[in-house]
């Protein structure tokens, strides 16, 4: 119960930082990659 | 017949001149304007082969353009229009463009009235690669991010016609698999792959190999990538989506952050996966052709670790100086093979010098030698530890500077990598350096199959003697030198040898960080005041500070 319980919350605090940082990427210039 | 081509709007802008099926001036946007991999219609390159081939515009008879602009949009919005809505607002900025960047009107502003010849992408790449080559039999296999629509080509070259075998359409692109990694990994898409090639052998691939697999269906020569981790299709920021970083289990890494052993690891699980998807094209490309030869192009052809592994299939193999989108400039009027080489950008004569040289005169001191005792006092100068700034004749065109406008310092000392990564340049000190070699001593030095003219192979080294440019899995970018490529330095070379018995020297670009590759005398002075280069040569002149 305890694993499943912190497996959980590990994966949702993978999520917000997979969240944050590509919210981060998104704003910076460098990272746009034109396609056409 | 006299011809302009012209590379622009997607990266590495270039333009280059033909008279008479010869080039006779090229060069790339950026160097002019100093915006690296500059996009923008090359005003400047034009301008320069104009005035170098001295001619005006009105004598053009054609402009060869690089690819078909057309065809571009008819793949945008057809692939737009898988997704109407999410593609509204990229939609209008597409049409903006396409507008702006219509090759008749900014044609025009330049005062070009006449003819306009539009190449496919990829077929551009294919010339430049295959009439550059010496071969009269080849495949051709040019691989990059995307063109019109194609990504992927497979064609055959006979005497002067080349026929397009075998292709393969957006968004299956290993090119554009490489640059979403290269962005995951903090880096800069069209422009931080070589920092991805040489992080990748400090990393396990295993770690991340079976994870990037997932990113494939099936397996062989028809690479088909899963548009599920990718946004390539409707967005022209970020390259992924969160499943990718959910695959990999990793965050993006911001390019502010540390590089980890994650990210060393995913570097070599990606050149792994790229390597075994160039390998079947290569084994394709064998198998629908039956040549011996091979002619790569494209600016995945820049990777020159995955370039090696081409002899598995075939027994000879050409890259061109310039595979990426600023050959192609070339690429596009070429219709036979041609005599060329890599210096074709500007030249400065003596007087020009003198000028640049007396506006910094409070800081630096300057002599005029022969060509004698230039290159015995800088062979003295390397021995001895010292770096210098090497700037000779006409500019090289393309990504690597090949002797012409150079940083180089003696490979013998392992600290020399360190110094020149950190204190010249700058820059991360994973990356590694380039040994230049006269093309007869290379063998002693490195397992080479062939001589490689341009820096585009990475070969096995075969001693320890020259630290500072071998890679930590024992590899070297080798240039191999010859008297006719580039005498001085071919001469410097031997000097070298003559004097340490190593006839190798370090070459990295003359550049400091995030600058372009130096074009004329005045800029190689300023940076050379503005670095802690300790020697500048410019032509005749070996230049030091006061």
């Amino acid at each position: 119960m305890i694993k499943s319980v912190q497996k959980i919350i590990k994966k949702w605090r993978q999520e917000k930082e997979y969240k944050k940082k590509l919210a981060e990427l998104r704003k910076r210039d460098p990272f746009t990659y034109k396609n056409f | 017949m006299i011809k302009l081509g012209i590379s622009a709007f997607y990266h590495d802008s270039a333009a280059c001149l033909i008279v008479d099926d010869k080039v006779i001036a090229a060069a790339e946007e950026e160097r002019f304007t100093g915006i690296k991999h500059d996009s923008s219609f090359p005003v400047n390159a034009i301008k320069y082969c104009l005035e170098e081939g001295r001619i005006k515009i009105s004598d053009i008879k054609e402009v060869c353009w690089y690819e078909k602009p057309k065809k571009k949009e008819e793949r945008v919005y057809k692939i737009f229009n898988k997704r109407p809505l999410r593609t509204l607002l990229l939609r209008f900025k597409a049409k903006k463009r396409f507008k702006e960047q219509n090759p008749f009107l900014v044609l025009k502003s330049i005062g070009y009235k006449g003819r306009v010849k539009f190449v496919d992408h990829h077929r551009s790449h294919t010339n430049f690669s295959y009439y550059t080559s010496p071969y009269k039999e080849a495949a051709i296999l040019t691989i990059d991010g995307v063109g019109e629509f194609e990504t992927i080509t497979i064609s055959k070259g006979q005497g002067n016609t080349i026929t397009k075998i075998h292709s393969i359409d957006f968004p299956h692109s290993l090119g554009m698999l490489y640059s979403t990694i290269t962005s995951f990994l903090g880096f800069k898409p069209n422009e931080g792959e070589y920092k991805v090639m040489g992080l990748a052998p400090y990393g396990d691939p295993r770690r991340y190999f079976e994870k990037l697999n997932k990113l494939f269906k099936g397996s062989g020569s028809n690479l088909y990538l899963l548009q599920r981790y990718f946004t390539w299709e409707y967005s022209e920021q970020v390259m992924f989506n969160k499943r990718l970083c959910r695959l990999l289990e990793l965050p993006p890494r911001l390019p502010e952050e540390e590089v980890t052993q994650k990210h060393k690891d995913l570097a070599a699980a990606l050149q792994k996966i790229y390597e075994r998807e160039f390998i079947y094209l290569v084994r394709k490309s064998k198998e629908l052709t039956g040549t011996t030869n091979l002619c790569l192009g494209g600016g995945c052809a820049y990777n020159g670790v995955a370039n090696a592994l081409a002899y598995k299939y075939f027994d000879s193999v050409h890259i061109p100086f310039a595979p990426s989108d600023a050959g192609s400039a070339i690429g596009a009027c070429l219709r036979k093979h041609t005599d060329i080489t890599p210096y074709l950008g500007p030249e400065y004569r003596d007087k020009q010098i003198y000028k640049a040289l007396s506006k910094y005169k409070d800081k630096i001191q300057y002599f005029k030698l022969s060509e004698k005792k230039l290159i015995r006092k800088t062979a003295q100068l390397l021995t001895a530890q010292n770096i210098i700034g090497w700037f000779q004749g006409r500019m090289e065109f393309g990504a690597r500077a090949l002797g012409n406008r150079s940083i180089l310092a003696s490979p013998r000392h392992p600290i020399m990598r360190e110094r020149l990564n950190q204190v010249i340049k700058k820059r991360e000190g994973f990356r590694p350096f380039a040994p230049s070699v006269p093309k007869e001593e290379a063998s002693k030095f490195f397992h080479l199959k062939e001589d490689i003219p341009y820096m585009n192979q990475v070969v096995k080294g075969r001693t320890m003697l020259i630290p500072s440019a071998t890679h930590i899995d024992g590899s070297c970018r080798v240039q191999t030198v010859t008297e006719e490529q580039n005498p001085i330095y071919y001469k410097l070379l031997q000097e070298i040898g003559g004097m340490c018995n190593i006839p190798v020297l370090l070459n990295t670009s003359f550049n400091l960080k995030d600058q372009t590759i130096t074009l004329d005398p005045q800029q190689a002075i300023e940076r050379f005041l503005n670095s802690r280069i300790n020697f500048l040569v410019i032509n005749n002149f070996l230049i030091k500070k006061k």
